[in-house]
């Protein structure tokens, strides 16, 4: 303030001062962190069922050769995925246990924090061989968006509905064990170009938007084409 | 009339100060907590390499935040109102783009972006209300003396220069 109060009107370096503060402070208070939170880590800890050259994603009846391959990418709290959950779910999860698809899910977060604690919670009991019960209860209790329902006690209590008791579950997810592997879902989802959740690829060509998305028909016709 | 405005200026300058900083610094905010979501509302506009998209959609919030807290102070105010004025014409080139291609996007401005259903767009809207963010900006870069501003020898300079 002193130099600006300067009669001559010499440079003025509070606002000077101030602009580098301003500058420094959002560096270093938000984009360092961002970007060191983005950052993809290699040797991040994984779900057993986790593909690495997939695109990290959780994959079943991975040594099928012969069948479709669908892949989905999904934020758990996203309305969208919900309503895709309860038109295919079944059909999918069918596909599975039949062995007549391989499928890849990948739990995105860019919903916000519960969505990461839900992907992280997703792959623990992936462990426990549950993540296709844990992924039908998630929405069929998905609440709105950031609402602070979703901690990771939240999970540990619903998952006790699927007989998941053991100690290491409650770990994975009381310590957001998999929380790397979450950012490196959402690097490669990012790289992938994903713009909106759902998306669906079967043998690696995104399904038909106006159509396959919203109807159980449309879904089954195009696995049957594939 | 034009004494009014001499008198008037550096007021109506504060207005339109806080109203552009007050807009950048939020759109910024809101964004800053969700860099997926960010970096997908980039994406979605399908202008950029991917992986430029993707760090554009890092870095943009956070020099939003950056612009917006300068013009709110009042600190460089010329340079802020130009550099503000210039992102706001790139978003409009762009969402125009999106417009024109037919995608059906959200632009993402405040958070969200993305894909949105047809019908959903509303490009129209985004566009006036940038538009008119760029003719604050210029007000700003005309007359860049401001009430409260902190740009203290630019504000005496201005003054001098109006006067005279």
């Amino acid at each position: 303030m002193a130099q600006a109060k300067n009669p001559k009107g010499g440079k003025d370096n509070f606002t000077r001062n101030l602009v580098i503060a301003v500058v420094l402070g959002v560096v270093l208070i938000m984009l360092v962190p961002t970007l060191l939170s983005k950052k993809s880590n290699t040797n991040a800890a994984t779900p057993s069922i986790v593909s690495v050259e997939d695109g990290y994603g959780m994959v079943f009846n991975k040594e099928l050769k012969d069948v479709p391959f669908i892949e989905i990418y999904e934020d758990f709290q996203c309305p969208a995925c919900q309503r895709f959950e309860g038109i295919v779910g079944e059909y999918i999860e069918d596909l599975i246990n039949t062995k007549k698809a391989k499928v890849a899910y990948h739990p995105l977060s860019f919903l916000g924090p519960e969505s990461q604690l839900a992907a992280n919670a997703a792959g623990c009991a992936a462990d426990e061989g549950q993540f296709i019960q844990f992924h039908k209860l998630l929405y069929a209790n998905q609440p709105n968006e950031n609402s602070g329902a979703w901690t990771s006690s939240y999970f540990t209590t619903l998952s006790l509905g699927l007989g998941i008791t053991s100690k290491e579950y409650e770990k994975c997810v009381n310590k957001n064990e998999y929380k790397d592997w979450v950012v490196n879902v959402a690097n490669e989802g990012a790289k992938r170009n994903i713009n909106s959740t759902p998306t669906v690829f079967i043998n690696g060509k995104e399904i038909d938007r106006d159509k396959a998305y919203n109807s159980l028909g449309e879904f089954m016709l195009a696995v049957s084409k594939a | 009339m034009k004494n009014r405005f001499v008198i008037l200026q550096p007021w109506i300058g504060l207005v339109v100060r806080l109203t552009l900083g007050g807009v950048l610094f939020l759109a910024g905010y809101l964004k800053v907590g969700t860099p997926d979501k960010s970096q997908m509302a980039v994406r979605a506009y399908e202008m950029l390499p991917i992986s430029v998209a993707n760090l554009l959609g890092l870095i943009l919030p956070p020099v939003e935040i950056v612009i917006g807290v300068l013009l709110i102070l009042g600190a460089l105010t010329r340079v802020m109102a130009a550099l503000g004025g210039f992102t706001m014409f790139i978003f409009i080139i762009a969402i125009a783009q999106a417009w024109a291609r037919g995608l059906n996007i959200d632009c993402g401005c405040f958070g969200g972006g993305g894909a949105v259903e047809p019908g959903q767009t509303k490009y129209l809207q985004e566009i006036l209300r940038d538009i008119g963010l760029v003719f604050l900006a210029a007000y700003l870069i005309r007359y860049p003396s401001t009430k409260f501003s902190l740009d203290k020898n630019q504000n005496r300079k201005s003054s001098q220069e109006e006067v005279a």
